[in-house]
């Protein structure tokens, strides 16, 4: 081959090395991404008048005052509205207007919509669901409400060659001639002093319970049951994993058949698939052994402990390892025993690495689903006090995030509290990642100074 | 020296009998915890197996295996998993397929082409990629990606064969064409050479334009479906893969690569044909693994691959949805819970089992190849 030929073809594989760490990269920032900018969604936002009712009525927050005020202000052009579809309402009744009957079907949706825009209506009685008793709370969702009160959407089928086409038609052109008109241009103009949206920031989403099924509120309860679970882990896996490192980089014989068949088995149980250890959990934690009556963060916590027992293990012996022998041999020949070297010289040295495994292992019992479902998780649930993590389940991020987004009754309604929580949860294992490169930048900066 | 240590002080003779004892019970202690993993990948078979072979008492092993009619609430019930199996086979295949590529120019770039100071920053993005948790990879695949692929999945596609296709063809057409030339003309002009690696590049870009308006035409009707899935699985196993290949490309050593550039090799020629046949078997032991991650993944396919228990019409469609063995037993067994005896919470269990056997064998075999490759460089 000519030499050029050569060069080019030395020139391109450096070049498909760089694509792929590109491709990588862009993998990640695609993934993230929307992620992040949608999760920060969720803490600031424009929030309505509705929004400071709901915190004040429901959390007490805020000053009386100044709510009412603004509630004084906004009062007028809600009332204006209401009164404007209850006159047209009582026309059709009446059968003042030629075709009233056309309006009624129509007419009950708009007043429904206005319902969840606005919430009930000045002067009416109070009802009995959270989610009629506010209107919208988020300035993003209130336009989408304006939105679908503004237009209509209808399917155009006249391509018949494709599916249906989706289009909008503007709702005011079937009002067109009656005095109904008028509502949609003054819904249209008035919405910002109706709603009143202000930026706020909300980080008490992450503290505060849900309401209405996560209609309105925060995902404190899920947060809780997460930290919970993963104290919980750590309180079992720590000290066998911390043990088992010990005794296989420090007490064990090398070269022995029964300590390479330890090894098997540890990156053995490090490649069960992570459902396989769920049912394990369910039988043989609950089923079997009984730890508690049904789910519980108890039963979760061991079976993740289970999980992330490899991880600590070999993160542990590694750190165990790394530690220089003059500091052994040091200890040993000013008379400490071989425990005693390990409890004041060894474990004290290597503390930082095996930090590092710890927290690597907290982001993965953080994030782990699959375990959990059958052992610790349910949807919906209060926040659990310590005593009540021994016997019941408990609301966790991951488990939520796949309820919320799968199985809730208007998954479209509250995408910002999905983005909130996998938000909340990609930057606690991210953080807790960020603490452990930290960690062995120090270690080898140590090392090597 | 270790062992000196160890007669001179702690077996010596001024050491007293309950020192001895001491040191025996906390050294046996020490070992019992050790074991604590060995008592529960033993309990995990036992246990999961203990719940399986009910089914194959009740229904036998060979619908289990050969039917692939899965109505487990139907009566009467069907519990036949082959589709289920066919879904997870199918995905784990494609994402290996992707992902593999990537994964191995990735790890030769860490370990050989990239200066030390981009080398540091990539590292840690490999490990976020590792611990982002897989229920975020499964919601950005199910909010995100499956409407983008929905609305416009065949433009994507044909970027992607754009992105892939162009540069590989520059490359294919300037090494064609230059033998071409040399063949065809005894000695060829620069004029000539040109001119036959634009009339082949020109023919290619022309079929990638056709490939390109072809998929633009192609309409995915569900967004929730095989290929969605394969990608984002194809992303969650990468750092598996990149972080074993690169350890073991590393230990390959700079004495072999320094022998290949002193006879003249380029870098590329030192790695294809020197390194990374060197540091096969660590490669095959990282595939391996990263295909038991793609294997046992369960959010992302339960959230995104769209649950129908079906092999797709064709076998060979990925845009149509499909179900995997861990994805079924997340979604039934919170009903299946109920009946606890029935065939229907037991078939759960036998899928268990399969997934853990299926398991076990990878990870011996990567195991196996890890230790070779440590054999062959005595690391």
């Amino acid at each position: 081959m000519k030499l050029q030929t050569r060069r080019i073809l030395d020139r391109s594989f450096s070049g498909l090395g760089f694509f792929s760490i590109f491709l990588l990269t862009a993998s990640l920032i695609i993934v993230l991404g929307p992620i992040f900018v949608r999760g920060i969604g969720a803490f600031i936002f424009k929030g309505t008048l509705e929004f400071r009712r709901l915190n004040f009525e429901q959390l007490n927050r805020g000053d009386k005052a100044s709510i009412d005020a603004e509630i004084e202000k906004a009062r007028p052009y809600r009332q204006q509205a209401f009164k404007m579809l209850a006159e047209f309402e009582k026309q059709v009744e009446d059968e003042e207007i030629p075709n009233s009957h056309q309006y009624v079907q129509d007419l009950r949706e708009v007043k429904s919509m206005l319902r969840e825009l606005l919430g009930p209506a000045p002067g009416e009685s109070e009802p009995v669901m959270m989610r009629d008793r506010y209107g919208r709370t988020r300035w993003d969702r209130a336009k989408e409400t304006l939105r679908s009160i503004l237009y209509m959407e209808k399917w155009d089928y006249s391509d018949t060659g494709s599916m249906g086409k989706k289009v909008l038609v503007p709702r005011v052109e079937e009002y067109r001639g009656t005095s109904f008109e008028v509502f949609f241009p003054f819904l249209e103009e008035n919405l910002e002093n109706m709603m009143r949206p202000r930026l706020t920031f909300y980080w008490r989403f992450l503290t505060d319970a849900s309401f209405d099924s996560h209609l309105f509120g925060g995902i404190g309860a899920e947060v809780l049951g997460t930290v919970y679970l993963v104290l919980g882990t750590m309180l079992f896996a720590v000290p066998m994993g911390v043990i088992a490192a010990v005794y296989l980089a420090e007490f064990s014989n090398e070269t022995g058949k029964i300590v390479s068949l330890l090894r098997t088995f540890i990156s053995t149980l490090a490649g069960v698939p992570s459902i396989v250890f769920g049912l394990f959990g369910l039988a043989f934690f609950i089923n079997t052994m009984k730890v508690s009556g049904s789910k519980s963060v108890l039963a979760g916590s061991l079976t993740l402990a289970l999980l992330v027992l490899p991880t600590i293990i070999r993160a542990a012996e590694e750190a165990v390892r790394a530690v220089p022998r003059t500091y052994k041999e040091a200890a040993l020949s000013l008379g400490a025993g071989k425990l005693r070297t390990v409890l004041t010289v060894i474990l004290p040295v290597a503390m930082p690495g095996i930090l590092t495994g710890i927290v690597i292992s907290m982001g993965r019992a953080a994030g782990e689903t699959a375990p959990i479902i059958f052992t610790a998780a349910v949807s919906v649930g209060r926040p659990l006090t310590l005593l009540q993590t021994l016997d019941q389940p408990t609301p966790a991020l991951p488990w939520n995030i796949y309820n919320l987004v799968t199985e809730h009754e208007a998954v479209e309604q509250i995408r910002h509290v999905q983005f909130g929580m996998v938000f909340t949860l990609v930057l606690l294992v991210l953080l807790l990642n960020l603490a452990a490169i930290i960690l062995r930048a120090r270690i080898s900066k140590k090392l090597r100074g | 020296m270790e062992n000196q240590i160890k007669k001179s002080i702690l077996i010596s003779k001024g050491t007293s009998r309950l020192k001895r004892l001491v040191n025996f019970t906390i050294e046996s202690s020490l070992f019992l915890v050790t074991s604590v993993s060995l008592v529960a990948v033993i309990f995990i078979v036992l246990f999961i197996a203990r719940d399986a072979l009910p089914f194959f008492k009740l229904r036998g092993i060979s619908e289990f295996f050969t039917s692939i009619r899965w109505y487990p609430t139907g009566s009467p019930a069907e519990f036949g998993t082959l589709a289920i199996i066919f879904g997870s086979m199918m995905v784990t295949f494609l994402s290996t397929v992707m992902a593999v590529p990537v994964a191995i120019f990735s790890a030769v770039s860490l370990s050989d082409i990239l200066p030390f100071s981009v080398r540091q920053v990539v590292k840690p993005i490999i490990e976020i990629i590792a611990a982002i948790p897989s229920v975020a990879y499964g919601f950005f695949a199910l909010v995100i990606f499956a409407p983008l692929l929905q609305q416009s999945g065949g433009h994507l596609l044909g970027i992607v064969v754009w992105m892939v296709g162009l540069p590989v063809s520059l490359l294919f057409s300037y090494m064609i064409g230059g033998g071409l030339a040399g063949k065809v003309f005894k000695a060829p002009s620069k004029v000539t050479r040109t001119l036959i690696f634009l009339i082949l590049e020109g023919l290619i870009v022309f079929g990638l334009y056709r490939l390109y308006s072809v998929l633009g035409k192609v309409t995915i009707s569900s967004g929730t479906n095989a290929l969605n899935v394969s990608v984002i699985l194809a992303v969650m196993a990468l750092p598996t893969i990149v972080s074993v290949s690169e350890d073991s490309l590393q230990a390959v050593g700079r004495d072999l690569r320094e022998g290949s550039y002193a006879l003249g090799a380029t870098r590329a020629e030192t790695l294809v044909k020197v390194v990374i046949p060197a540091a096969r078997s660590g490669i095959v032991a990282a595939v391996i693994l990263g295909v038991m991650r793609a294997i046992g993944e369960t959010m992302v396919v339960w959230m995104a691959s769209g649950n129908a228990a079906q092999i797709p019409e064709p076998w060979y469609n990925v845009f149509q949805p499909i179900r995997t063995l861990t994805a079924t037993i997340a979604g039934d067994m919170g009903e299946a819970d109920h009946v606890t005896g029935s065939a229907r919470f037991h078939v759960l269990f036998a899928m268990a089992l399969f997934l853990l056997v299926i398991s076990f064998l990878s990870n011996l075999a990567s195991e196996w190849f890890v230790m070779r490759s440590k054999k062959k460089w005595g690391v």
